[in-house]
């Protein structure tokens, strides 16, 4: 074969290879758009599909989980009381009320929950960024992939965050969401799904599971939110008091 | 004198930084009850976390009147459940139904407002309705 039928067959391969890659990109579902919550018992319409998480605390966990209950019990105080974004699981188990919406690329998909402006972004392929350079956070870092119309993401890079409402976990926890389409409502509204499963083996002694469902909002919008407008107002009220002056 | 001043000041900045504590958490409040007011407005704001309202109110023996605070819901909530900017004046007469203070403080947790032209925001505002209202608050605005 001459050079010119080896270049030819190259070109040809790439042409098809970026066609199947254009197809597959073609076929995996939309998910862009402002997701409410779909009902439904638990945390914001979420259902345990294995036993409650409360019930597969290690015993060393579960102490921990108690001190912090006791020491908050009095005051009501939680993270987002004080403007600290709730983190992962919560944030996505707990979206919906708040609404959350979804921005997808090839490469990217950014998720925010209203509540806090917390905002995750999930990475695809070349898109992610080197293990060393993954900060953690208590939403930890997530990198997506697609396994036929199933997004899944998996996030790590978490830490330890006792303070969740049902769902506390150490660093070293792990979490596989699977996201899918799942029909439509009564209302005519695609409706979101997004199986989670947890695994952290310092406070679990099996994988934590839950499902949880949102409902497309029409032409939804998701509004800003900045929480600590309180918190500022008194601090310069308190500025001005000790200054013997009225704010300004 | 000088310790007179840094015991008073010590203990004003010990109050402010108890009713800013105070404000970051709906524990203080019975989501179960609601109460209802009627009077004038002397202060509205739409901020988050909480929104905050105090209204004038006249005495329990007729004569003269009383200041009452209230907070609410994030401004989020509060547009989602028809709030509007400027929709709320000072000097307007308004009807606050809300969650009272768990210690009978008066004032509580906005859970509706309607104006005198029957202007309404707010959740239902039937009693039935503050339970789960609350408890959406503690869900969504305080770590769900």
């Amino acid at each position: 074969m001459g050079q010119t039928g080896k270049v030819g067959k190259t070109v040809i391969g790439a042409a098809l290879a970026l066609a199947a890659g254009l197809c597959l990109a073609a076929e995996t579902p939309d998910f862009t758009g402002v997701w409410t919550n779909a009902g439904g018992p638990g945390i914001g319409g979420a259902t345990a599909t294995n036993a409650n998480a409360a019930t597969l605390l290690k015993p060393e966990a579960k102490a921990r989980i108690d001190a912090y209950q006791k020491l908050v019990a009095k005051t009501g105080d939680t993270p987002g009381g004080w403007c600290l974004g709730t983190g992962m699981p919560g944030s996505m188990l707990g979206s919906g009320g708040y609404p959350m919406e979804i921005i997808q690329r090839p490469e990217q998909i950014t998720v925010i929950y209203e509540a806090h402006s917390e905002t995750r972004r999930i990475y695809f392929g070349s898109r992610n960024a080197p293990e060393a350079d993954r900060v953690p956070g208590r939403n930890g870092y997530s990198s997506g992939r697609w396994e036929g119309d199933t997004l899944v993401v998996e996030t790590n890079n978490l830490v330890d965050q006792i303070d969740q409402r049902t769902t506390s976990h150490s660093d070293q926890a792990t979490i596989v969401e699977r996201y899918s389409l799942d029909g439509k409502d009564a209302q005519g509204r695609r409706i979101l799904k997004a199986e989670m499963t947890m695994t952290d083996p310092v406070f679990y002694t099996a994988p934590v599971k839950l499902t949880k469902r949102w409902a497309e909002v029409p032409n939804g919008r998701v509004l800003p939110y900045e929480c600590p407008e309180e918190m500022w107002n008194d601090h310069l009220a308190k500025l001005a008091n000790e200054a013997g002056v009225p704010v300004p | 004198m000088k310790t007179l001043r840094y015991i008073a000041m010590t203990a004003f900045s010990l109050c402010l930084a108890a009713a800013a504590g105070a404000h970051h958490s709906a524990v203080q409040f019975d989501f179960g009850k609601q109460v209802q007011y009627t009077g004038v407005v002397k202060e509205f704001s739409a901020i988050n976390l909480h929104m905050r309202m105090s209204i004038e109110l006249k005495n329990a023996g007729g004569a003269g009147t009383h200041i009452v605070k209230f907070e609410g819901h994030s401004t989020n909530n509060m547009y989602r459940a028809g709030y509007r900017k400027g929709m709320v004046q000072a000097g307007q007469t308004v009807t606050v139904n809300a969650a009272p203070y768990r210690d009978g403080t008066e004032g509580g947790y906005v859970i509706a407002v309607t104006l005198a032209d029957g202007t309404f925001f707010g959740m239902k505002g039937r009693a039935q309705d503050a339970q789960r209202t609350g408890d959406e608050v503690r869900r969504q605005a305080e770590g769900r």
